[in-house]
């Protein structure tokens, strides 16, 4: 299948899009999954609360998904 | 079902000489949730009952026993027909027994690691044939032991040594690829002797263990092996003692730690009470349904000499939360448990997961087939795993949710069966508008249950003010939105109008940290995209699983087997990932995107003395 060139670099920058902004919320979720997990092993109902701080990063992905989503319409309407 | 249960404080004072009975019938009843009094100016906190020290002293012992003898917990139907003094007695006869099996067995490893090492210098020298006494240490002799490499070493160093003296004796065995030699020489040439055997590849072994030994390597060693082997055999039988000893007495041990605990358990129990010299008072917190019951009762066995005080729950009390929900909705208490208690005045937001976990779970694994191996899974593990029961009924519900939601998708292991409402691999963009909008409704939902909860503590400006706020803000983004695309004919002046009220009330309702968040609301409402995400990234893997089986099929013969076999381990995989994904996933949509809308939280849960947690 012959892809232009065009259409190649649409789907290298949605795939950058998800793709560092996924690395940012890993980065992010070590740091905060590091300290939550060291909170549980001294208070173990602490598990709910450090689930939901650890998780709170993940936002950024669902934007890289919504700006990957977006530029990949780009190529449609294009 | 939103609220939980009612509660009332009680008081109970008395005089010491009927606290004992009190405190056996509140533990019967198992209703009072004790609030721990803490020693102040007027009373000091109770002293335990008698025999509550001999009782814990008991326990320990009993539970070094358990631990000991390796007794794994699991509940027994054993009545125990002793007393406490009958069973203190077994318990020494047990613990001497079990101490003279242990001692036997240090002994008899100690022994064993004394006879190793001299085993292993025998096991050097059994190929020669001096007797060990010779061995000994000379005044005019030099004696050397250990390994070269091979008999050429042997040879060369004979050759070597026949140069500089006569006065030489060299005992030769082959080992295993290598020479073990003993060499005697006279003293002066001694230096010599340890440069010849340096060069030649020799490296010495001390043998320290052999004074006193008399007669060959060979008999010697034989003696040895023969002790260890008694040694090792006498090991064996105590342990096998001890696996006896552990089957015979399991029961009772058992059964005397959970009688023992509920006995000590009472008798700490004026540890929590106040008390003066001759009285005592109890504080706690009784569900209101069963308050009179129980007040009665204890009435009856006090004969009149006790006060109880009982009344309704003020505004700054601290009530432990009893949860009150239908038994369908009862298992969903777990993620409160998890996260934290609502208060009492809140609302038990349980229900709302009840409704919403299960569907959120549902649309992001989403497939017919998924949904049947999940639902078997976790009714298997709820069989074999009774005491997490109420999580395995939570996952039940879902995995029935995502057979349903299979249907909707219209997916069988990947493969689109018909063609169905909306397609997960082929609409994305249609499914992303619905979750979008159900996490829009789901998100308003929170905060109308928060608007409810402040009005409830701080009246209805303060409501208006924090949570409708961000409603009137949703509107106006909606109206200026929507004006902007052109898709209805209203001047965008009206929304800004909505956008500027709603930042007033917020900033009115919570201040500079309210206005900071304003832009919150739409990132929690774009989190419910992960709704269809994840969904996505199962169906393409699974999708990826099924062609690249096809291809396999395509060839037939020994293939086939591989593709049924990519099929199954594929599948398998995905599911795990599946689960782990949409179980987490839906738990932070509720925990952080819903729950952060109207839920403080942070009480204590409803504990009642003298009720096992289940």
């Amino acid at each position: 299948m012959a892809v232009d060139l065009g259409t190649g670099l649409i789907a290298l920058a949605s795939g950058a899009a998800i793709g560092i902004s996924a690395i940012a919320a890993a980065i992010a979720e070590k740091e905060i999954g590091v300290a939550a997990v060291g909170a549980m092993a001294e208070k173990e109902e602490l598990f709910g609360k450090g689930l939901v701080l650890t998780v709170i990063p993940e936002t950024i992905v669902i934007f890289g998904l919504v700006v990957a989503i977006l530029i990949l319409n780009l190529a449609k309407g294009g | 079902m939103l609220s939980p249960h009612e509660m009332s404080s009680v008081i109970i004072t008395g005089p010491k000489s009927v606290q004992e009975d009190i405190i056996k019938e509140l533990h019967a009843l198992g209703v009072l949730h004790i609030v721990e009094h803490s020693k102040n100016e007027l009373a000091d906190i109770g002293t335990p009952l008698e025999g509550a020290s001999k009782l814990s002293e008991m326990l320990v012992k009993i539970r070094a026993l358990i631990a000991a003898l390796g007794i794994k917990k699991e509940k027994i139907q054993l009545e125990l027909k002793k007393d406490m003094m009958d069973i203190d007695s077994s318990i020494r006869k047990i613990n001497d027994e079990l101490n003279g099996c242990l001692e036997e067995l240090k002994k008899a490893e100690s022994q064993i690691s004394r006879n190793e090492p001299l085993r292993q210098e025998l096991e050097h020298l059994k190929d020669i044939s001096i007797p060990l006494e010779h061995l000994a240490s000379y005044k005019s002799l030099a004696c050397f032991t250990g390994y070269v490499k091979n008999q050429n070493d042997v040879a060369e160093i004979k050759v070597q040594l026949s140069i500089i003296t006569k006065n030489f004796l060299l005992l030769t065995s082959a080992a295993k690829k290598r020479s073990f030699i003993i060499l005697f020489v006279d003293t002066k040439t001694r230096e010599n002797a340890e440069l010849i055997l340096k060069k030649n590849n020799f490296s010495p072994v001390i043998l320290a263990n052999l004074q006193g030994l008399k007669g060959t390597a060979a008999q010697n060693l034989k003696k040895t092996e023969d002790e260890i082997k008694r040694l090792e055999s006498s090991k064996e039988s105590t342990i096998k003692k001890i696996q006896k000893l552990s089957e015979q007495h399991k029961d009772f041990l058992l059964a005397s730690e959970a009688l023992l605990s509920v006995h000590l358990e009472k008798a700490e129990a004026p540890l929590k009470f106040a008390a003066t010299q001759s009285s005592f008072l109890v504080k706690g917190w009784i569900p209101t349904e069963e308050l009179h019951k129980s007040i009665d009762k204890l009435n009856k066995i006090g004969k009149g000499n006790i006060y109880i005080q009982f009344g309704s729950a003020r505004k700054k009390d601290k009530v432990p939360v009893k949860l009150k929900n239908s038994k369908i909705a009862k298992p969903f208490e777990f993620f409160m448990d998890l996260y934290s208690m609502p208060n009492y005045k809140e609302i038990d937001p349980t229900f709302f997961v009840f409704l919403t976990f299960p569907i959120f779970f549902g649309i992001m694994l989403g497939d017919i087939g998924y949904g049947i191996v999940s639902l078997a899974f976790f009714w298997l593990l709820k069989r074999k795993m009774p005491n997490a029961k109420n999580f395995f009924n939570i996952l039940m519900v879902a995995s029935f949710v995502t057979i349903l939601f299979g249907f909707f998708f219209g997916e069988f292991f990947g493969f689109e069966i018909y063609h169905p409402a909306v397609s997960r691999e082929h609409e994305m963009f249609k499914l992303m508008y619905i979750v979008l909008g159900i996490g829009a409704v789901h998100v308003n939902i929170g905060l109308v249950v928060g608007f409810i909860n402040v009005y409830k503590a701080h009246g209805l400006m303060m409501a208006i003010y924090e949570k409708a706020g961000w409603i009137v803000m949703e509107l106006g983004v909606a109206m200026l939105a929507l004006s902007y695309f052109k898709l209805i004919s209203i001047s965008p002046f009206i929304g800004a109008v909505f956008l500027g009220a709603a930042i007033l009330m917020i900033f009115k309702g919570e201040g500079v940290k309210g206005i900071m968040e304003l832009p919150g609301i739409f990132t929690n409402i774009l989190s419910y995209v992960r709704l269809m995400a994840i969904g996505l990234s199962s169906v393409i893997l699974a999708v990826i699983i099924n062609e690249s089986a096809t291809e396999f099929f395509h060839h037939g013969g020994f293939f086939v087997f591989i593709g049924v076999l990519i099929l199954i381990i594929g599948h398998l995989i995905n599911i795990m990932l599946g689960l782990l994904g949409s179980f987490l996933h839906s738990l932070r949509l509720h925990y952080v995107e819903f729950f952060s809308k109207f839920f403080t939280g942070g009480s204590k849960k409803y504990q009642p003395f003298g009720l096992k947690e289940e």
